[in-house]
């Protein structure tokens, strides 16, 4: 063949029209709502456990049995922040977007402002209604009243203790407030280095964390149900002053990074010997770092405040919420249903990832209750998080969060280090805050 | 054939010649126009609405810019990257130079392992250099406090969780990756210096200093200034070193207007915002850029 340059030219046009052509045709999320037959699902998550539960869920006769549709899960793995950054994105581009994406906690509220949220997502109200309030933790993915995504894990807060340590230093494991333990706590610290719980001084994100966990178990909270900011209180004041106190004697101990080297270290060499942390901690924290500590560790409920509050928290958790108006929307929602608000779904998802049920009535069933954990020294472990489950408070987030976990996290570190007072810290926090969020 | 029908086959042949050269100099002009004026065009527009992303953007005029101008996180940001710059400028690039100096004496043994020391930062992943610099740095278990609490008997600076020493660790960052990858510039530059030069200011008298002053600077003249024009351009920035070290923080103490914008357009989703920010980033770096380029006479004809 004789191929000129005017030829060549041609030829590469055409080849260039023809792959925009069949660019713009390929579109498999558009069409009718399918009712019923084979179900392609996608889904987006940064949790590999995630991915393994829903992909065999699929395929599980136990929970999609009878269905009209006949599942398979595709997952896209990327970073938390990263899932809404390109559900908004691809929605803007009016490319493809996933049937399920896994969005977590700390991540969403920057889904409540903008209506993107209600333009994005499926409103799962109607599905959450029936459970009230025995469904747990739809409040952080709530928008002007309706539920966007269904929490994966209960994410309880409880103490993890070194019960070998505990005895050895003669601590009582039924401590009743967190001002007996601090000051156990300092007499350790002074007697031997050791620490009964850490704070974080790292990033702004889990410094603020640190600091909500608390602030949860106290009573208070960064926002209430309908987004106004009330992170200015006495319970606020008190958990900062706690936590300075704790850090000042040395019964706290200052870690960058709760999932880090350096919390790594501190568990191996046995200078932090307790810490309040939630449920997936033990996986990914203490099982991760020191598996050589098997059957040497505990949990218990949180010590109270003597001023009131609760013996639970909660902290962290991911939600899966379903892209609306798809030809699969139908499917996926019918999917979800069964594997989040079942109790075949909730207790599936233990044994996948151990993952909390949310639903509040399956902690005091024998299937829950029987589970013993074997790094915990075979301990009943759902006796403790059932008290935490009974006592879960509820936790609001607001469209703002982000700005205040940037704007509170340097102030409350400085309070930490005893540089500024708890409502000094607290009002400029606050301050740094409203000047970039006028409007709340 | 008739004469009407080669005067019309010559008419378009000489209007095919016409239009040839453009055709073959548009593919230039398409894509600058599709990936240089459009971007910046649209960066322009969008700095002047509120958009999140779904929906249309909201026109609000110069709204943005007067919010940017009374954000304290925005001054904040200006201020270190500032600094940032400044270090660089001071201390980097003086550094390389005498490294490559260093490296080009005449009989140093190892020369080579030294250029791959010295370059190894560069080709090194920035998230393995974050944590080993976390690792390093860390405030209870880092090496940095162990050793100078061996020999100095003190040990307890939160190298990452204060303000000072937070922007000290990232400036020691960028040191430390840096340095090495503008040696080799200079190098380059040094070995390109006629060795009659150096002997002839030898035979007149000249010490390894003065001749360092007075050879040496002079003929690296081009290529110091290609380098600061860059580095300058480069620092004014800087992202990835705060970011992975200190994720800006204590507070925002470490942030850069690179991370403004970062954290403005994809965790708030205030891309009319970030893109406010991000023309003012342009017209500094770019009036920065021009000046330096315009101050060490880049691209001058001597």
């Amino acid at each position: 063949m004789n191929l000129d340059r005017r030829r060549l030219l041609r030829l590469l046009g055409a080849t260039g029209l023809g792959t925009a052509g069949l660019a713009a045709c390929s579109s498999p999320t558009e069409g009718p709502p399918l009712q019923s037959g084979q179900a392609d699902l996608t889904l987006w998550t940064h949790d590999p456990g995630y991915a393994t539960f829903f992909t065999e869920a699929a395929s599980d006769p136990g929970l999609v049995g009878g269905s009209d549709w006949t599942f398979s899960v595709e997952v896209t793995s990327m970073a938390p922040p990263d899932v809404i950054a390109r559900l908004v994105s691809q929605a803007v581009a009016q490319r493809p977007l996933p049937s399920l994406a896994g969005l977590e906690i700390g991540q969403f509220p920057r889904m409540m402002g903008s209506d993107i949220a209600p333009n994005l997502l499926s409103d799962l109200t109607p599905l959450t209604e029936p459970f009230g309030d025995r469904l747990l933790k739809t409040q952080p993915y709530t928008v002007d009243g309706k539920v966007y995504a269904l929490e994966s894990d209960n994410s309880v807060s409880v103490m993890y203790y070194r019960a070998d340590l505990f005895e050895e230093l003669g601590i009582p494991e039924d401590v009743e407030t967190w001002e007996e333990l601090l000051e156990i706590g300092a007499e350790v610290a002074a007697d031997t280095g050791q620490a009964i719980g850490m704070v974080s001084d790292g990033d702004n994100t889990a410094i603020v964390q640190g600091f909500t966990q608390m602030l949860l178990q106290r009573g208070g909270g960064l926002y209430d149900a309908d987004g106004n900011l009330t992170v200015l209180s006495e319970e606020s004041i008190e958990v900062i002053e706690l936590m300075a106190e704790g850090v000042r004697t040395g019964a706290f101990l200052s870690l960058a990074d709760p999932y880090g080297s350096a919390t790594a270290a501190a568990l191996k060499g046995g200078s932090l010997i307790a810490t309040v942390m939630p449920n997936w901690y033990k996986v990914y924290g203490l099982e991760a770092n020191v598996p050589d500590q098997a059957g040497l560790w505990r949990a218990r409920n949180i010590p109270r405040f003597t001023g009131g509050g609760s013996v639970s928290s909660t902290m962290g958790g991911t939600a899966f919420g379903v892209v609306k108006d798809q030809i699969l929307t139908d499917a996926a929602l019918d999917f979800l249903q069964r594997c989040y608000l079942t109790p075949e779904g909730q207790l599936a998802r233990y044994w996948a990832g151990a993952y909390l049920p949310t639903l509040a009535d399956l902690y005091e069933t024998p299937e829950f209750q029987d589970i013993t954990d074997p790094y915990l020294g075979d301990q009943r472990i759902f006796e403790v998080y059932g008290v935490a489950a009974d006592e879960l408070p509820v936790y609001y987030q607001g469209a703002g969060l982000v700005v205040l976990r940037d704007s509170l996290g340097g102030p409350i570190l400085r309070a930490l280090k005893g540089e500024i007072g708890a409502e000094e810290a607290l009002t400029e926090g606050i301050s740094a805050y409203e000047r970039q969020v006028p409007e709340q | 054939m008739s004469a009407t029908t080669v005067t019309q086959n010559k008419r378009r042949r000489t209007g095919r010649r016409q239009w040839a050269p453009y055709v073959f100099i548009s593919p230039f002009f398409v894509l600058f126009t599709v990936f240089m004026v459009v971007p910046i065009g649209a960066g322009v527009y969008l700095s002047l609405t509120e958009w999140a992303g779904l929906g249309t953007p909201d026109f609000i005029g110069f709204d943005n810019y007067a919010r940017l101008f009374q954000d304290p996180s925005f001054g904040t940001s200006l201020l270190n990257t500032a600094f940032y710059t400044v270090f660089a400028l001071a201390v980097v690039l003086p550094a390389s130079l005498l490294i490559a100096q260093a490296l080009n004496a005449r009989g140093l043994k190892l020369r080579d392992l030294f250029r791959l020391v010295y370059f190894m930062p560069v080709v090194l992943s920035p998230i393995i250099i974050a944590l080993i610099f976390g690792l390093i740095f860390d405030g209870e278990y880092g090496l940095f406090n162990a050793v100078l609490e061996a020999l100095f008997g003190f040990g307890g600076i939160s190298w990452l969780t204060d303000p000072l020493w937070a922007r000290i660790v990232v400036v020691i960052l960028v040191l430390w990756r840096w340095t090495g990858f503008l040696t080799m510039f200079f190098l380059a530059g040094l070995q390109n210096i006629p060795r009659e030069l150096h002997e002839a200011a030898e035979v007149d008298g000249a010490g390894p200093v003065r001749r360092f002053f007075s050879v040496t600077l002079p003929q690296l003249g081009p290529v110091t200034a290609f380098i600061a024009v860059t580095m300058l351009v480069n620092t004014a920035q800087i992202f990835e070193e705060p970011f992975l070290l200190t994720q800006g923080g204590p507070g925002e103490s470490t942030i850069s207007v690179s991370m403004f914008i970062y954290r403005a357009g994809f965790q708030r989703l205030e891309l009319g915002y970030a893109a406010a920010a991000g023309v003012v980033m342009f017209l500094i770096v770019f009036a920065l850029g021009r000046l330096s380029i315009s101050a060490f006479g880049v691209g001058r004809n001597r």
